[in-house]
């Protein structure tokens, strides 16, 4: 069976056996690399940004900040660069044409073949991607954080990261995942993309989003079984975390909480996790994020309002509207464009404010709301969040958040790492 | 024309409806969201951006609900507090939350 990713590219799998990566790697100058660098190593390596195969050269960086396309104008939006100093260059003597070792936490990772070399004015990355060079903004802050060289090149892991649970129940490669779907019988599958434990609003976005993706698509066989061929993949994006926010677990275990409490039926709906800094880029991070899910192999993702943003730096819709400047079939999977759903007291429910009409009456509500609600000791009522899914979230708390489900400063500290890389034996 | 004011939402714990109860004032409580009690305090712009200023943890949900959350359970009791003594959830209730000493800079939690 052929693979084929964004940009109709194979996925290529970049993975060394350990007695190949052994050898490999003996003799090799080592670069201990960032989580993020890590992260984006592990996502190089396994295809999850076909049809890169390797940290970008200047070329491509080019590129996607000029107009927003790889050299060879395959439509890409956020440059992935691999950023080292210039002395730490200077020091261990690494040139164009050699490979280096990548270690993370003391143990090798990767190696990088260096193509290139090179020097790149961040503020037109931050300009031209993010829209500012606002130092305010967190995504400015990871590229003038980013040290003063980068280097171009191919990726090969060279070791197997263990993940800790519960992440290693959750992590799929796009391989894998296309695997899945086709056991699960899936020929249209919605992306939710989420950082957040799901209350019933975000329940119903996936719900009208798989609503919209199965389209006229037929619902029962000849038999009149019922063969429903779609299915929503929650991939819950896996980064750096702040003091406040959700800890990853308590997300992860909340939306399969919502699985196992059959809120969906068990052949509609998997949860699964994506390992990826955030950029907060909005529109351009959308258009990412949906060749991200294109290569996992999903054919439709759900983008609901100022997705990926911060602040007040993008549009409301301007996620919604980027989709719309992309040429004809530079893009396979479609994005499903959502607005808010909310309850209304008068329709007793959690409704669509787009079919709603009690919008005087109808009362908001938002992921931010509801941790109030858990902060003030309060359990929210089943129509706003599923019981299981509060109790998931507090089962989270005790294990993994040191008696709490938001981020604390103990948590950041102390937390169990989401993968270790183990020595090379 | 009456000035624009923004809700802070106490929401209703077993621990605060009884002090609601015990000052006669359940009925202060508003219900939302299919059965959950609130008490919707009404801050100015002005509050809005001092308490902003003071509670760093806090956050204004522009997006949204146009509500100021995340305040710390603690800062909330104490804002209920000074609301059933001024039998008030207006403005002139957070006047006096703000003359408070203890939350009177900016708040570590």
């Amino acid at each position: 069976m052929a693979y084929i990713g964004h940009g109709g590219k194979e996925i290529v799998e970049r993975v060394m056996s350990p007695s190949e990566a052994k050898e490999k790697i003996k003799g090799l100058t080592s670069v201990e690399i960032s989580n993020r660098a890590a992260y984006e190593c592990i996502d190089l390596a396994y295809g999850f940004f076909t049809p890169l195969e390797g940290f970008m050269c200047k070329a491509d960086v080019d590129a996607v900040c000029e107009k927003m396309t790889l050299a060879d104008g395959t439509v890409w939006s956020i440059p992935i660069v691999f950023d080292i100093d210039s002395k730490e260059i200077e020091e261990k003597g690494i040139k164009v044409g050699d490979t280096i070792l990548l270690t993370y936490t003391g143990n090798p990772l990767a190696i990088l073949d260096v193509e290139e070399i090179y020097e790149y004015e961040k503020d037109k990355i931050s300009q031209a991607v993010l829209g500012t060079t606002d130092e305010k903004h967190p995504g400015v802050r990871m590229v003038n954080r980013m040290k003063d060289r980068f280097i171009g090149g191919k990726i090969t892991l060279v070791n197997q990261i263990k993940l800790n649970s519960p992440f290693d129940q959750f992590f799929y490669t796009p391989k894998q995942l296309r695997d899945k779907f086709a056991q699960l019988g899936w020929e249209r599958i919605v992306a939710h993309q989420t950082r957040n434990v799901p209350h019933t609003g975000h329940e119903w976005l996936m719900k009208g989003a798989w609503f919209c993706s199965h389209g006229d698509a037929p619902v029962v066989d000849k038999d009149d079984n019922v063969r429903l061929g779609t299915g929503v993949l929650v991939s819950c994006i896996i980064g750096p975390k702040r003091t406040g926010d959700y800890i990853d677990e308590a997300i992860l275990l909340a939306h399969q909480a919502l699985h196992e409490g059959r809120y969906f039926r068990e052949d509609v709906h998997m949860v699964s996790i994506a390992l990826w800094h955030m950029r907060y880029a909005g529109p351009k991070e959308a258009i990412f994020h949906a060749i991200l899910r294109a290569n996992l192999g999903c054919t439709h993702h759900m983008f609901g309002r100022d997705h990926a943003g911060v602040g007040d730096y993008y549009e409301t819709y301007g996620a919604h509207r980027i989709f719309d400047d992309l040429p004809e079939g530079a893009l396979k999977l479609k994005p499903i464009r959502v607005l808010e759903w909310w309850y209304c007291p008068l329709c007793a429910e959690v409704t669509y404010s787009g079919l709603c009409g009690h919008s005087k009456e109808r009362q908001k509500f938002s992921g931010t709301l509801i941790r109030s609600i858990i902060k003030d000791g309060v359990k929210p009522t089943r129509l706003i969040m599923r019981p299981e899914v509060f109790d998931a979230v507090m089962e989270s708390a005790d294990k993994y958040g040191f008696g709490t489900p938001f981020c604390t400063e103990e948590y950041l500290e102390k937390r169990q790492p989401v993968f270790e890389v183990p020595p090379l034996d | 024309m009456a000035e624009e004011t923004y809700p802070i939402n106490v929401w209703i714990n077993e621990e605060r409806y009884a002090k609601l109860q015990e000052a006669g004032l359940a009925d202060m409580a508003k219900e939302k969201l299919a059965g959950m009690k609130v008490l919707e305090l009404r801050v100015t712009p002005e509050q809005k951006d001092e308490i902003l200023k003071r509670f760093p943890m806090a956050k204004f949900d522009a997006s949204t609900t146009k509500s100021i959350e995340l305040l710390p359970r603690e800062v909330k009791d104490k804002m209920l507090e000074v609301a059933i003594e001024k039998k008030s959830v207006g403005p002139d209730a957070m006047e006096e939350f703000l003359k408070i000493e203890e939350f009177s800079k900016k708040y570590a939690s």
